[in-house]
């Protein structure tokens, strides 16, 4: 039986192959055409009428063979699609009783695009990680290998970034210290079996593309008894200390049961910043990023960091809302006059002159508000307190 | 044969053969999962290549006559020899799968190198059980054989697709094999099939 013979190749390399295909594993563009051919070994007492043809497990029709000898069989293939998987379509030889013959891939695909939109940062000026995208005109059903290179303008010789996906399927790192103060030239090549295509060179000075870590020490804490209120502080990024550089910090915030960050974008370089207007007895999560820009004068905008991992703290709960009970508008309003009319009674006898009238002055009299009517309910601890990870109790410094 | 006969060597025998029974049952499931990927990553047609790739060039048979009849040694030394045998087919299907799609599928890659670290791990567990039988064989793995010679992409498949055939069942075998050295001798109370190896 032919197979069994087929079966012995296989064990056994120095046999001789029952037939061959030709072109073994040739690629092709799309939409091409393509005749291929199985000999049959003369060891092999098959005929080209004991020969049919697969093309990835379907049999192809008898309509597109030709017989060019007495054990040579041709396909005749029109109109390629793109390969059904990356591995290569199988073409295969069988004969009569199903037996493999032998077997050729094919790869039907078209030329890789230039990949584009390269760009990249730096982590504290430690490393480059560089990120792009394949090219817009869609799949060439071949494998495509990205390389990333780079060298110093005008007089650096090309290197080779070697590790890929660290930032998602199209990235590299290049974990080195990369020298400062030069520009760098960085490029992406994309090659499948149809060719190469090179991306369009960048340009980038490294103090241009800084980023840095998430501040790591984010504090969220209460501002007295203050129950719309809380303070969060944070330090600048370590790892740039010795660079002299500026900072700008973005906080965002959310209470417990949203997935809805509000975001402070106006806290500058300070860092420390009074979150406002916020819902009494209520846990918020905070986070915070930074910016490092303009190192060593450098006159981009920067990257922002990664946000911190959110820190937890509750406001401290309000006695109006004590009962659970929502107060309505109107009672709202009538609140709010007397507590206004109460503040007015209250700066005439304690800032008598102060020509300092601000909000802190406003927040000092809700402070002693609290605690004159703590002195009167002797309000119970606060719940949150026992429960959260990572929360911040009373008792944090009035900004 | 002396180790074999103490009591801490038969408690560590069939401490051996009971956690080489669990990986190999692993492996199994494992193997199973990586064929159905496989054959479907490289476009296979199984029902009609099912007779095509029932023997492939060093792919070590798990078809054994008179499985009964075995020694505990014998088991250990056909078991040995296959896996080492996998270990080396497995690293060339894992080096050309690379040098083919990269990093493109990755997946399988890393089934393909999960697969390969646990018949690794189960040769070294083989390798301590014959080093317990005290007798030596196996111990020291033979020369490597010449690597295979170069075969086309679609020889490659079909070769890949009959090592992981074979390992599917090679790991049903060494479960029932382990299991068999596992139980203990009427006569010494130590292993069956050891105690009787030639």
């Amino acid at each position: 039986m032919y197979l069994d013979r087929c079966k012995r190749r296989l064990k056994s390399s120095s046999a001789v192959n029952p037939a061959v295909i030709s072109p073994q594993d040739p690629t092709l563009l799309i939409g091409s055409s393509l005749v291929a051919t199985c000999t049959v070994s003369p060891d092999f007492p098959l005929r080209a009428e004991d020969l049919y043809w697969t093309l990835n497990g379907r049999r192809l029709p008898a309509a597109s063979y030709t017989a060019l000898g007495p054990s040579t069989l041709s396909v005749a293939l029109a109109r390629l699609n793109g390969s059904r998987q990356q591995s290569g379509d199988n073409l295969v030889c069988h004969s009569r009783d199903g037996g493999i013959l032998a077997g050729s891939c094919l790869y039907v695909g078209r030329t890789t695009e230039k990949p584009v939109n390269i760009s990249c940062w730096s982590k504290n000026m430690k490393d480059l990680t560089c990120k792009w995208a394949p090219g817009t005109e869609g799949e060439t059903f071949l494998h495509t290998n990205y390389t990333l290179k780079y060298k110093r303008r005008w007089y650096g010789q090309d290197n080779t970034c070697h590790e890929y996906h660290t930032a998602g399927t199209y990235s590299c790192h290049i974990p080195e210290d990369l020298a400062l103060f030069t520009p760098y030239e960085i490029w992406v090549e994309a090659s499948n079996r149809l060719g190469v295509a090179v991306s369009d060179v960048v340009m980038l000075d490294i103090l241009d593309v800084v980023t840095t870590d998430p501040p790591s020490d984010v504090h969220v804490s209460r501002v007295g008894d203050l129950e719309d209120q809380l303070s969060v502080r944070w330090s600048s990024p370590p790892a740039l200390k010795d660079f002299l550089f500026q900072a700008k910090y973005q906080i965002q915030y959310r209470v417990e049961d949203s997935s809805e960050w509000k975001v402070v974008d106006d806290v500058g370089n300070q860092t420390s910043c009074r979150l406002a207007g916020l819902r009494p007895g209520t846990v918020y999560f905070v986070q915070v990023r930074c910016n490092p820009f303009s190192i060593y004068g450098s006159k981009k905008a920067g990257i922002w960091s990664d946000w911190s991992n959110p820190t937890a703290a509750s406001t401290p709960r309000s006695e109006r809302v004590a009962g659970g009970c929502d107060p309505k508008g109107g009672e709202q309003n009538t609140t709010l006059r007397r507590e206004l009319k109460q503040f007015f009674g209250w700066v005439k006898k304690h800032a008598y002159g102060c020509s300092n009238l601000g909000i802190k002055l406003y927040d000092q009299w809700r402070v002693w508000l609290q605690k004159s009517h703590k002195t009167r309910n002797q309000v119970g601890k606060e719940p949150f307190a026992l429960l959260l990870p990572g929360w911040a109790g009373p008792g944090g410094a009035a900004g | 044969m002396a180790a074999a006969d103490s009591p801490s060597a038969a408690l560590r025998r069939r401490d051996l053969c009971s956690r080489g029974i669990r990986l190999a049952g692993k492996m199994r499931v494992d193997v199973i999962d990586l064929l159905d990927a496989y054959v479907e990553r490289q476009g296979l047609d199984v029902s009609s290549l099912d007779s095509s790739v029932a023997a492939v060039e060093g792919v070590p048979l798990a078809a054994v006559e008179r499985w009964d009849e075995q020694t505990g040694t014998q088991r250990l030394l056909e078991n040995l020899a296959a896996y080492r045998a996998f270990r080396a087919l497995l690293a060339q299907m894992l080096e050309e799968q690379r040098e083919q799609l990269g990093e493109a599928d990755a997946g399988l890659g890393r089934a393909l190198a999960s697969v390969l670290l646990q018949v690794s791990a189960f040769t070294y567990h083989l390798e301590e059980l014959l080093r317990l039988e005290s007798r030596g064989e196996g111990e020291e793995e033979e020369d490597r054989p010449a690597p295979p010679p170069r075969l086309s992409i679609f020889e490659q498949k079909l070769r890949g697709l009959g090592v992981l055939r074979e390992l599917a069942q090679w790991a049903v075998r060494s479960a029932r094999d382990l299991r068999q050295l596992s139980k203990p001798s009427p006569a010494t109370g130590t292993a069956a099939g050891l105690a009787e190896s030639p």
